[in-house]
């Protein structure tokens, strides 16, 4: 919110005082209309599948289906059976993108307060209205803009509580989750290369830059610039990838070691 | 007398024009005509200038001055063609020598025929335009003499001649030369020009052209310098004797091209003789010559200069990357000093002193001193050596140069803070064993350390002695609280501050018991004067001199390390110990119990222990004793471990760890230092800045500095722009 003008953040606040959106909302409403308050509200309304009222009730009892018996939050146990209600795998991707509509701090925990913001966000105040949602937020993996998002969130989320990087193996868990999606041809040689030759935590500017490296620069590595200020990790993973011949004069070869 | 008839004198203007007599126009100009003649005749004598003049001036008064020009034009052409008929005949030598005195003859003439020609020359030619009579008189010499065909290329060629018989070392009529060519001169620089100059440097062009080819197949390049000096000599005093001062400088430019510029390259690479042999043999005299020659051509300096580095850069590489040399240090800089003085030398005695050759040696050593990475350890165990010892019976102006020497060099690292690292631990050692032998030496270097680099670089080095000094007072008010302790044994205690020196693992070992007492007296008395403070002995660094009776009696005193004064001091109440039991009395470290046990044992001269087995390691089932055939010629026998060396690969390995450690928080520093002032930046500025202000003190590397900048972004210092990821941002 920072970023914006003083003119559009009255707007988003007018915006989001009159329809009860969230801020996502709002600034979507508001750029798909141009910054008319007029447009945006129609724009609004118009979308026939974001509802701005849920039922607060229903959300209660949604709630207290998968909150765990002695604390007021939903752990691993609630997770998993709300998973199994939705049809979905745990460690399905889209897990992550409600935990980011959920803002939620930490993975396998979710308190009263991101159930209710994230379901709300998404006008879900059931279960089969959550089914229903599923295939919409795959869809937004596809959005360049929301994918940034996404997988910038997805490292606050998956560290540790307290902790200022990501554990190597949670990273790489993560990174091949999302890189399935987004279909980056060196991640499997990044993994391999980080377990051989790093071997520690990652840090958020690493874990932020790796996301530019592979949206900018092409695998076969022709337009890699060496003074590109790209982290230092990232200029070895270059040199790694030249001496083990996965780069050969420009050429990527992709010799996957077995 | 009275005239009846009374005239009234009227003047009336002229009516009429008077006309002169047209006869008198002729004779008059034939009194004039003969006047000529007879000068040329050589008759002048007989002549009335008065006459001549007053004839001359009526002729122009009476609008005669055509016929009198002109008159004066036929007369002159007439007499110059019969002169120059008459050098034509002059065979050989005679040829100048008739040219000269005719010229002479018609010089004389002319200024005659001037001075009687000169209302003329005043009044009629300005109003016609017509050329001057001296000048014309020089003109008609000019075009009926010199250039007539049968003189013109003759005179040139024997010119040329005579130049070339002066060359080839005979000797010539200069004089007559000089004579002739003023006679060129005065006919105008063009004639000079034209008739002469020109040709005279292309010929001369052509000889040297030629010689300079003969010499260079034959000489060397020594000799080949001296001769082409000797020409460009003789060139020059050629022209000051008979030739127009303008020539010098065209006719130098013709030595040079022809000597020097052409053959530049083949006299610096020539083999055994050309400029590197000069440098190497210290050839001052013919380096001289080859500087001022090089000197007067084009890129002549810049390629001494040139082949001067390469050659320097390459001495310098092997000096500094043999492996024999490395392996005695002080020899190591030794080299490097005698070097840099030889060229310092070459420099001031051949190359007058020039900056550019000046910039180009210490170009040179700041690249070589820097391609061996020991080099700063090096240098500081110079230091260290000639602090020593080596400065025993040198004046204190000796000592200076030494140091200002070293300091040169020193200016040439490029990794100071190692120096700086190094020359602290053998600093260190100097002070606590006392082995400083010039105070004022060491104290002088640390002024011109600071001078170089700045305060914070010798404050911790000035700390070192202060604490030295401190210690002294703390000492004596010890013994003046404590009188009853003068008859034991004596305790010398130096207290560190734990910043200024290098750091070491505490560590202890167990004293003996009287030394134990009196150190713990110490302590209660330092720590009731000085509160909150805490003292940790260093058994690790000290010494003891102790006095010893072996089993024939004789006496020594032994100089030793404290670990060392331990281990003997339990010899005085037992006769065997096992290593086990001596590490378990002592409790000093294994390795090095060890090497103590070692030199005290195993080394030949310092034998006070005797070992068994008499193997040369010590192992951990050996047997000790006191050695009762100990000898030595010496009363006191100094057994100490602690003299600076050169450090083993493990030790390098760690202290140069440690700089890189050190560096760390130094770059990142500078980075926020940066950073805090210019807020935005982008990425190869802020490599650039950050080099450019640790230069003083190292070289940083890029890919360092990177790994600190995204130290800070994560400890949040900085971000980057989320517009541009290669610009960051200072986050207050």
């Amino acid at each position: 919110m920072h970023k914006l003008g003083r003119g559009h953040r009255d707007k988003v606040q007018q915006f989001m005082t009159i329809t009860g959106a969230s801020e996502k909302i709002a600034l979507q409403a508001l750029k798909a209309s141009d910054w008319h308050l007029e447009g945006a509200f129609d724009f609004f309304y118009s979308q026939p599948h974001i509802k701005s009222y849920t039922d607060t009730t229903r959300l209660e009892e949604l709630y207290n289906r998968y909150k765990d018996p002695y604390t007021d939050m939903i752990l691993v146990d609630g997770i998993t059976l709300l998973c199994n209600d939705l049809q979905v795998d745990p460690q399905d991707i889209v897990m992550l993108v409600v935990s980011w509509h959920m803002k939620a701090s930490t993975m396998c925990e979710y308190s009263k307060e991101e159930f209710f913001i994230g379901l709300q966000a998404l006008g879900i105040d059931s279960l089969e209205k959550f089914r229903e949602r599923i295939p919409f937020m795959r869809s937004e993996l596809k959005d360049e803009q929301k994918f940034h998002e996404i997988y910038n969130f997805a490292f606050g989320w998956a560290k540790e509580k307290g902790q200022k990087s990501l554990a190597l193996d949670t990273a790489i868990g993560m990174w091949q989750l999302l890189f399935a999606e987004k279909q980056w041809p060196l991640v499997d040689h990044w993994c391999q290369f980080l377990q051989a030759r790093h071997n520690k935590a990652i840090s958020r500017d690493t874990w932020s830059q790796l996301l530019e490296f592979a949206r900018t620069i092409d695998p076969a590595l022709s337009n890699y610039d060496a003074e590109g200020a790209w982290p230092y990790l990232i200029d070895e993973f270059v040199e790694y990838l030249n001496e083990n011949g996965i780069i050969q004069n420009g050429q990527f070869s992709d010799r996957s070691q077995k | 007398m009275s005239n009846q008839k009374k005239r009234s004198f009227q003047i009336e203007a002229f009516k009429h024009r008077v006309v002169v007599d047209p006869k008198y126009a002729e004779r008059t100009w034939k009194i004039i005509e003969h006047a000529i003649h007879e000068i040329y005749n050589h008759n002048a004598s007989g002549l009335s200038f008065e006459e001549l003049y007053r004839n001359a001036y009526n002729m122009v008064l009476h609008k005669f001055g055509d016929k009198l020009y002109s008159g004066l034009v036929t007369t002159m052409s007439a007499h110059l063609k019969e002169i120059s008929k008459s050098i034509e005949v002059a065979q050989g030598a005679l040829f100048l020598e008739e040219l000269n005195r005719k010229w002479n003859d018609h010089h004389k003439a002319l200024q005659m025929i001037r001075d009687i020609l000169m209302y003329m020359d005043r009044t009629y030619i300005p109003n016609t335009r017509k050329t001057p009579v001296h000048e014309l008189g020089l003109n008609l010499w000019r075009d009926y003499i010199i250039h007539s065909g049968k003189i013109q290329s003759r005179l040139l060629s024997t010119l040329l001649e005579l130049v070339h018989k002066e060359r080839t070392g005979e000797v010539i009529d200069r004089g007559l030369m000089r004579n002739i060519i003023k006679m060129l001169m005065d006919l105008g620089s063009s004639v000079y020009q034209e008739d002469f100059e020109k040709p005279f440097l292309e010929v001369s062009a052509e000889f040297y052209k030629v010689e300079s080819q003969k010499f260079i197949e034959c000489c060397d390049c020594g000799d080949y310098l001296k001769k082409a000096e000797i020409r460009l000599n003789e060139e020059i005093e050629r022209v000051a004797h008979y030739l127009d001062v303008k020539s010098e400088a065209k006719i130098t430019n013709v030595v040079e091209k022809e000597m020097i510029a052409n053959h530049m390259t083949r006299l610096v690479h020539m083999e055994n003789s050309g400029l590197v042999n000069m440098l190497l043999d210290d050839k001052y005299e013919d380096l001289g010559k080859m500087y001022n020659l090089f000197k007067r051509v084009p890129n002549g300096l810049s390629m001494i200069r040139d082949v001067m580095t390469s050659h320097l850069r390459e001495t310098g590489k092997q000096l500094v990357t043999d492996v024999e040399s490395s392996k005695d240090p002080v020899e190591f800089v030794q080299r490097l000093l005698d070097e840099r003085d030889k060229y310092d030398k070459i420099i001031c005695q051949a190359f007058s002193n020039s900056k550019t050759f000046q910039n180009a040696l210490n170009s040179s050593f700041e690249y070589f001193i820097n391609l061996n990475s020991r080099s700063p350890e090096f240098i500081s165990l110079f230091v260290d050596d000639k602090l020593r010892k080596g400065l025993k019976g040198v004046t204190e102006e000796d000592v200076e140069i030494i140091l200002d020497k070293v300091m040169m060099l020193f200016r040439y690292l490029r990794e100071k803070d190692v120096f700086e690292k190094y020359y602290k631990q053998h600093l260190a050692k100097r002070l606590l064993s006392g082995k400083t032998v010039c105070d004022d030496a060491e104290r002088s270097l640390i002024v011109k350390l600071k001078t170089e680099c700045g305060y914070q670089f010798t404050s911790k080095l000035e700390g070192m002695f202060t604490d030295m000094k401190t210690s002294e007072d703390t000492m004596q008010g010890f013994y003046a609280n404590h009188p009853e302790l003068a008859d034991g044994p004596t305790l010398v205690v130096q207290v560190l501050t734990t910043g200024s020196w290098p750091t070491q693992a505490t560590v202890t070992c167990n004293l003996p018991t009287e030394m134990a007492t009196l150190c713990e007296k110490f302590r209660s008395h330092y720590l009731g004067t000085h509160t909150g403070r805490r003292l940790s002995w260093q058994t690790n660094m000290g010494t003891a001199d102790i006095k010893a009776t072996f089993g024939k009696g004789q006496k020594h005193e032994l100089n030793v390390s404290t670990y060392q004064m331990c281990v003997l001091m339990l010899f005085n109440n037992y006769d065997m110990l096992s290593y086990k039991e001596i590490e378990q009395a002592t409790e000093i470290p294994t390795s090095d119990l060890k090497r103590c046990l070692q030199s005290m044992a195993c080394v030949k001269g310092k034998n006070v222990l005797r070992k068994e087995p008499m193997s040369k390691d010590i192992g951990t089932d050996d047997a000790f004793f006191v050695n009762d055939k100990f000898t030595s010629k010496f009363y006191k026998v100094k057994i100490g471990t602690v003299v600076a060396q050169k450090e083993s690969e493990p030790e390098k390995l760690e202290t140069r760890q440690r700089v890189e450690e050190d560096r760390k928080p130094q770059i990142e520093a500078a980075v926020v230092r940066i950073m805090k002032s210019r807020r935005v930046l982008d990425h190869n500025n802020v490599i650039a800045e950050v080099t450019k202000q640790l230069q003083s003190r190292f070289l940083a590397n890029p890919t360092e500095i990177k790994k600190r900048i995204e130290s800070l972004i994560e400890r949040e210092f900085l971000e980057r722009d989320s517009a541009d990821r290669k610009v960051y941002r200072y986050l207050a």
